[in-house]
């Protein structure tokens, strides 16, 4: 065991909510499982399709026409008996989604639109739990750790959603930017290491580069503008 | 004076990244940008609506921080200024 035995403890104590069951959500939350994180929720509202199979490797050949999320608890269960899977086969919308994130201790964004992010930016900021942003399109990957009150939240860094289109996708890319968003969720549910906080990282997998970039709080945010610094509040 | 332009994700795609290039005193943020998409129409209207202004959801950076779509107009860039445009990505 890397994290010792009272690391380990500590991933079986902890919830988290994953918001998608596709190409980010798939590996994110096998490799969550696998870690040892105790509680997964896990969203989706889909139904495997074949074109799916190239990135969505919680789902299988066989899987095809079943619902997502009955693929991905079965999966997550057999991969790691001993955690809890819960499964909603909905659309997450203003009705259900804080909810459904209960008493999680983070949300992972593995969501495909804007509009559902920004709803789950909301919920991380009323519930005061982290969001672990990612979004992919084709070989192009980014990534950013939110921490409400202390970085900028999704809203302060992307606050218009780009248009609507159908991207072309690899599964490699939503394979590395979701296992930025688990290390990232397994150092904040250690209390180790650094987190991808204030920063954007930026992935170009044609020109294998790295790159981040300093992102700031928008004091005028209309999501998280009005949230008191943590360090500023008893004063 | 000179300054590099960083262009990401779809945007590099069209117009290339790391473009270092001579400009003079006093050019604005919005000029320079509009200059160097337009050697790809494809590239330009990825950036740039009918009107010629910056689309909404379009991020701009100057040394690392943000500068406001609004504001790119007067803003005039400097020498040795890293500059960054790009989209926000949204497949998961």
């Amino acid at each position: 065991m890397s994290f010792g035995e009272e690391g380990q403890e500590r991933l079986k104590r902890a919830h988290i909510f994953i918001a998608g069951a596709g190409g980010i959500g798939s590996p994110v939350s096998l490799y969550l499982a696998v870690a040892g994180v105790g509680t997964i929720t896990i969203v989706d509202m889909d139904v495997v399709d074949q074109t799916n199979l190239n990135r969505q490797i919680l789902h299988f050949d066989r899987d095809i026409g079943r619902k997502k999320t009955a693929s991905a608890e079965e999966k997550l269960q057999e991969i790691n008996p001993d955690i809890t899977v819960n499964a909603f086969d909905v659309r997450i919308d203003e009705t259900n989604a804080a909810d459904m994130v209960g008493g999680a201790d983070g949300i992972v964004d593995a969501m495909d639109n804007y509009p559902t992010r920004y709803l789950l930016n909301d919920i991380a900021i009323s519930k005061e739990i982290p969001f672990f942003h990612g979004g992919i399109r084709g070989f192009y990957g980014q990534a950013t750790t939110i921490i409400p009150g202390t970085t900028p939240c999704l809203k302060c860094i992307f606050p218009k959603a780009p248009p609507d289109e159908v991207f072309p996708v690899v599964g490699v890319t939503p394979g590395l930017i979701g296992m930025v968003q688990a290390t990232e969720v397994l150092k904040y549910l250690l209390g180790i290491g650094d987190l991808l906080t204030g920063r954007l990282f930026i992935w170009d997998g044609l020109h294998a580069q790295a790159d981040e970039i300093r992102v700031e709080r928008n004091q005028g945010c209309e999501a998280c503008g009005g949230i008191i610094t943590p360090e500023r509040k008893g004063k | 004076m000179t300054v590099k332009i960083r262009f990401f994700a779809r945007f590099r795609e069209l117009l290339g990244t790391d473009i270092v290039t001579d400009v003079v005193v006093g050019m604005r943020f919005t000029s320079l940008i509009t200059t160097i998409a337009k050697k790809n129409p494809e590239g330009y209207a990825a950036i740039f609506d009918e009107k010629g202004a910056f689309r909404e959801f379009v991020i701009l950076m100057k040394n690392g921080k943000r500068i406001e779509i609004a504001d790119a107009a007067k803003i005039p860039v400097e020498d040795g200024d890293e500059i960054a445009v790009f989209p926000p990505v949204a497949g998961g």
